[in-house]
């Protein structure tokens, strides 16, 4: 998930969570700031009622039809006074809610009850409100509330996406120009423009370390040429000292054959310098890739080649391809080498008898190569290693410089071909090659 | 036949004329690109040696140079830079073959047999060995009258045994030479042995095979 998506949902989700809380818990508090409201009106009523009594006594008050009792109401029953001779054997002062019927309407009224002693005569004054014209208002409140929060709601999940968005553009950028660099060689070192501080310092430190791990790249690389360039010198006079040495006349075979044993070490030496030399290059892509090759047609010439090994190992090499594999924009020498590496590794590891199987097919625009063979395998805790220089199996005594796969990875690395091994030991080990055309 | 040796380092270069005179080339030895410069100017060679790493000069200048004052010479360049560029360029501008550093002086001497069979049409260009007849031009090789059904390398094998003949060629030797054109040789004794094998079986069909003769911690020679 991306970062701005996970910033507008983790705020999202706080906003609603808060706004349901406060939905929740509105009701209860506006009910209860009401009711509250409600009673100091009615105790402010009771007391003007108090006054006006004792100024001017029940009298007043109860006329009409009836002695001993007195309501009023306003017009739209929305309050109502009543004023009532009683018996009772306490005084009542308290407040609450009930239902009056009032011309066969009943109505939830909040009703102050207060007794009172006037002339040795006990009275109930009862002060009501109807709480229906508070809840009306109320609900409307809230109706406006719940809308004004949703489009508050929408509104900023919309600024908020836009604003993260902007504001997190140069990271975007940033994290694009990672994920297009292949080599760090091929970092774009020109800075993101950002006015936040922390864009900036995050650039500027990338940019920083990818010239250093470049610049020692490079330098691991010239060392690499130029140990290679001294020593074949060296290597050279070497071995045509000694050859002079077997050209005369009356060698004596013993010393034949150690001047032989000491070119046989020499050639090793050769060798390895100049595989070392050969990845240098390819890592510093100092090869031209222009080449299209037909897979299929390579891996047959590298067979060919192997032929005759693998004929006198009794090692069988059968291959299949279903479709034409090729790749666009090679080199078709190191493609050569590549393969030729890994079918002679093949060869090296499978006993008599044995089978190596190259089979390639195309799904679309994929291609891929895999070359099994059934020798012995190679143990798992060397499977992470084996494309690494110098790296071999401890049992492997075939004279080679356990350099060949480290070139071949070198070589699909500078095609952008991806390498992947499957190994049982006693079993076998696969080599999956595969490409985008 | 006169040749110019231009090669910086000298004991390198010394070994590669002791080697040349003993094939009775007549041999003159520089260090530096301007007194090989001179020496172009003045006389006239049949091979020049050239390294390409010289201090003093660019290597490839003494190629123009030699080819501006009309020299004959077969020209192989020699370098430790192992560069296809470089290998391009030299040929380009006229060179006549390319040997990369460290070569077998063996390889040295049938590259310039080679390059003279070509250049000045000299060497017979058709061997004849234990009842086998090889043309070298045609690629065939023939036993009384009759095609011997030979593979490209098997071919190449013969043809450096043969041309060397009585010089033993070891395993090394005889790999570099018929694998000269891959990019990293990761040499392996068997595949010379292997291709020796099949060679002497193929042709045992055909004659006896006992002047391809293996010499014992070295590799192989023909002896006819």
């Amino acid at each position: 998930m991306r970062l701005q998506h996970k910033l507008a949902l983790a705020n999202l989700l706080f906003k609603i969570a808060f706004m349901g809380l406060f939905l929740a818990v509105t009701p209860w508090l506006s009910e209860r700031v009401n009711l509250y409201q409600t009673d100091n009106v009615l105790i402010e009523k009771r007391e003007e009622v108090i006054d006006l009594i004792s100024e001017l006594g029940v009298e007043p008050f109860l006329v009409g039809e009836s002695q001993d009792f007195f309501a009023s109401y306003n017009i739209l029953k929305e309050e109502f006074i009543s004023l009532e001779q009683v018996d009772l054997d306490e005084d009542w002062n308290f407040i609450e809610v009930t239902p009056r019927s009032i011309d066969d309407e009943v109505i939830e009224y909040r009703v102050l009850n207060y007794s009172l002693l006037i002339d040795g005569e006990m009275y109930l004054l009862e002060i009501g409100k109807s709480l229906s014209s508070i809840s009306v208002t109320e609900q409307n409140i809230r109706r406006l509330t719940i809308a004004f929060l949703l489009l508050f709601l929408i509104v900023s999940v919309v600024f908020e996406l836009i604003y993260t968005g902007a504001l997190l553009e140069p990271f975007k950028r940033i994290i694009i120009k990672i994920r297009s660099t292949a080599e760090p060689s091929s970092y774009d070192p020109s800075p993101v423009l950002t006015s936040t501080r922390d864009f900036q310092m995050l650039d500027r430190t990338l940019s920083q370390l990818m010239k250093k791990i470049n610049t020692s790249l490079q330098k691991e690389r010239e060392i690499t040429q130029n140990i290679s360039h001294e020593l074949l010198t060296p290597i050279s006079l070497l071995r045509n000292r000694l050859e002079n040495i077997l050209v005369g006349d009356h060698v004596d075979e013993e010393l034949v054959i150690k001047v032989n044993e000491s070119l046989t070490t020499l050639h090793r030496l050769k060798t390895l310098v100049n595989s070392l030399l050969l990845i240098s290059r390819i890592e510093s892509s100092q090869y031209l890739r222009t080449d299209s090759v037909q897979i299929h047609e390579l891996i047959n010439e590298v067979v060919d080649e192997l032929l005759p090994m693998a004929d006198d190992a009794g090692v069988v090499i059968i291959q299949d391809y279903s479709r034409d594999l090729y790749f666009e924009k090679a080199n078709r020498s190191l493609l050569f080498s590549l393969f030729y590496n890994v079918v002679n590794n093949a060869l090296k590891h499978t006993p008599r008898g044995g089978e190596i199987w190259i089979f390639g097919d195309r799904k679309k625009r994929q291609c891929f190569v895999e070359i099994t063979d059934s020798g012995e395998g190679i143990p798992p805790d060397l499977l992470p290693d084996i494309f690494m220089r110098f790296k071999k199996r401890n049992d492997a005594d075939d004279g080679g410089s356990g350099i060949g796969l480290a070139i071949a990875k070198s070589v699909a690395d500078f095609h952008h071909i991806k390498v992947e091994v499957f190994s049982e030991p006693g079993k076998g080990t696969r080599f999956v090659f595969s490409w985008k055309l | 036949m006169n040749t110019l040796i231009v090669e910086d380092n000298k004991e390198l270069a010394l070994e590669m004329a002791d080697y040349l005179r003993k094939e009775r080339f007549v041999c003159e030895v520089v260090h530096t690109g301007g007194e090989a410069s001179e020496l172009i100017a003045v006389n006239q060679y049949d091979f020049l040696l050239l390294d390409l790493g010289l201090p003093d000069y660019d290597g490839f200048d003494l190629i123009t140079e030699a080819k501006k004052e009309g020299s004959e010479a077969a020209i192989i360049i020699i370098t430790a830079r192992g560069d296809v560029a470089d290998k391009v360029k030299g040929l380009d501008l006229g060179a006549d073959d390319y040997l990369s550093k460290p070569f077998a002086l063996v390889e040295l001497l049938s590259r310039m047999h080679a390059v003279a069979r070509r250049k000045f049409k000299m060497d017979t260009n058709v061997i004849l060995f234990g009842g086998f007849e090889m043309d070298v031009n045609a690629r065939v090789v023939r036993f009384s009258g009759g095609d011997v059904d030979v593979t490209r390398k098997q071919f190449d094998l013969l043809q450096y045994l043969v041309m060397n003949r009585n010089r033993s060629l070891s395993r090394i030797q005889l790999y570099e030479h018929i694998w000269r054109n891959t990019l990293d040789d990761q040499y392996d004794s068997n595949f010379i042995d292997v291709h020796i094998k099949n060679l002497r079986k193929k042709m045992a069909e055909y004659g006896p095979v006992d002047w391809l003769v293996t010499v014992r911690g070295v590799g192989y020679k023909a002896v006819f």
